[in-house]
């Protein structure tokens, strides 16, 4: 039994991972259109690993990650852009208990777990309170 | 006397431009030899660790798939977290330098162990490797000493929070982990709240501490948080997550800690166990190689009941307040749980600071 696995079908704030890969720009597009549909608070979450945080590795810019949530439609008042330490599944666990009732994530980010998906949605199908959502990368809104 | 079970990694497992590397364990080395041990350095070549002993904290699939990748050439595992050819091997190595230390310290009855091993272990989780780890080295190790019905206290100092090693013993009675780490940080685990599984619950115990925080803030964690935690626990074995990243040179992360600082948490530690040839070091992180080589110096120093440090303790920063805080949680809950059950002890389930119960896994 997950937490708020009983909340209203429609959600009202939706937590996004975004790493910049394409299957994190989908999952952003997806997310971005339930959003604008919704009326839904977009949260696009950042999560900053150990070589980013020291400054020895980039990480995507907000710019284009907001970007691709205008070209989905999302109201830009509704959108923000979170960039926060951690590892990414804990960090979007983080967001639900913050109030997040929707995760939503790309089936792989850059970096390929040897299984077959992608850690980040892995850990979240395992242990997010919440519902979450996985978007392959084709699959459009 | 120092038994060191190693070193695994100094020429092995290297990803090129990246923090945690091989020079690392050259800083280490550097550091013991320092310190001019004489025939007080036992240095003992570790067997890797069999697939049993991987086995009892990473399930059958991760091992497979880790060891695949390793034999395709490698990658990335994560944006931190490379694996090249040797890594496979590497990190069986590494996982065998503890087994092999408790076997000397077992043998000779005295001494202080330190496997002096890469790559690090203490993120690598039950199912996936992160955060510059593939097997958690200290896991392997503690389960080890589970297996054969001892009590065992796992004392992470590394700068980021352990959190392989909170998931794999989430739900084990038998081990008392107590993790000091700076907050917010990678990996975004190790919040008070974060107690233990049903069964377990308060035998994880997490002291966040902020940026800037001095020695004298881990040490009062270890007074005030860690040692009441101890004191009812009563282990037979102290396994020491042994990350010099909370120095505040290193380049990963940013607490204020002084090589002095980590002598004085490792004479705080060498308090925990119950007697001599108890107490094992695990290398974790640690990237600024002076800093390293300092520490290195000073933690084994104190552990033999020496000095060595060229820097001075240091005090005054941000963070006394939160511990204090983490402790006063800690003891209410301890109270409550007494009230309820007539009991106490670590069994004491322990409510998050909204007051929020543990319910599972919540990281």
């Amino acid at each position: 039994m997950t937490r708020r696995a009983d909340a209203a079908a429609v959600p009202t704030a939706i937590a996004v991972g975004y790493d910049g890969s394409p299957d994190a720009a989908a999952a952003l597009r997806w997310a971005a259109a339930l959003a604008t549909r919704t009326g839904a608070e977009l949260r696009v979450v950042h999560a900053v690993g150990l070589l980013e945080h020291a400054g020895m590795a980039g990480g995507p810019a907000r710019d284009a990650a907001l970007a691709v949530a205008a070209e989905a439609g999302a109201d830009e008042a509704r959108v923000t852009w979170r960039r926060v330490d951690g590892e990414p599944a804990s960090v979007l666990v983080r967001e639900a208990e913050d109030g997040a009732d929707l995760l939503v994530v790309g089936s792989r980010g850059f970096w390929a777990h040897p299984g077959v998906l992608g850690s980040t949605s892995l850990e979240l199908a395992e242990r997010a309170p919440v519902p979450v959502v996985i978007v392959p990368r084709r699959e459009q809104p | 006397m120092l038994i060191m079970a190693g070193p695994v990694g100094e020429t092995v497992h290297d990803g090129g431009p990246h923090p945690e590397r091989p020079a690392r364990i050259t800083a280490v080395l550097q550091g013991i030899g320092d310190l001019r041990l004489g025939t007080d350095l036992v240095t003992v070549d570790p067997l890797p660790a069999s697939r049993a002993d991987l086995a009892r904290v990473h399930s059958e699939r991760y091992l497979d798939e880790l060891e695949a990748f390793a034999q395709r050439g490698g990658g990335s595992l994560d944006p931190d977290t490379y694996v090249t050819p040797s890594s496979w091997d590497a990190a069986c190595d590494a996982a065998g330098a503890g087994l092999a230390a408790v076997h000397a310290l077992r043998e000779r009855g005295e001494g202080v162990g330190f496997a002096v091993a890469r790559p690090p272990g203490h993120h690598a989780e039950r199912g996936r490797g992160m955060g510059f780890c593939l097997v958690n080295n200290v896991a392997v190790t503690a389960a080890s000493l589970l297996a054969e019905g001892e009590r065992v206290l796992v004392v992470d100092w590394d700068v980021h929070h352990g959190n392989g090693t909170q998931e794999i013993f989430w739900d084990e009675p038998d081990l008392l982990y107590v993790s000091t780490h700076q907050w917010p940080l990678y990996p975004g685990t190790g919040r008070p709240q974060e107690v233990g599984g049903e069964g377990a619950i308060g035998s994880t115990v997490n002291v966040p501490v902020p940026p800037g925080a001095t020695g004298d803030v881990l040490r009062l964690a270890l007074d005030e948080v860690a040692a009441p935690a101890v004191g009812a626990f009563r282990p037979d074995w102290v396994l020491v997550s042994c990350g010099f990243d909370a120095h505040r040179a290193d380049p990963l992360a940013e607490l204020a800690l002084s090589s002095a600082d980590f002598a004085d948490l490792a004479r705080a530690v060498a308090e925990f166990a119950p007697g001599p040839g108890r107490t094992v070091l695990f290398l974790e992180g640690g990237y600024d190689m002076t800093a390293v080589r300092r520490s290195t110096a000073a933690t084994v120093a104190a552990l033999l009941g020496d000095l060595a440090s060229p820097e001075q303790p240091t005090f005054g920063g941000p963070g006394a307040d939160a511990v204090r805080a983490v402790a006063g949680l800690r003891e209410r809950a301890m109270a409550e749980v007494h009230d309820r059950t007539d009991g106490g002890s670590l069994d004491a389930p322990v409510t998050g600071p909204a007051g929020a119960p543990s319910e599972r896994r919540p990281w």
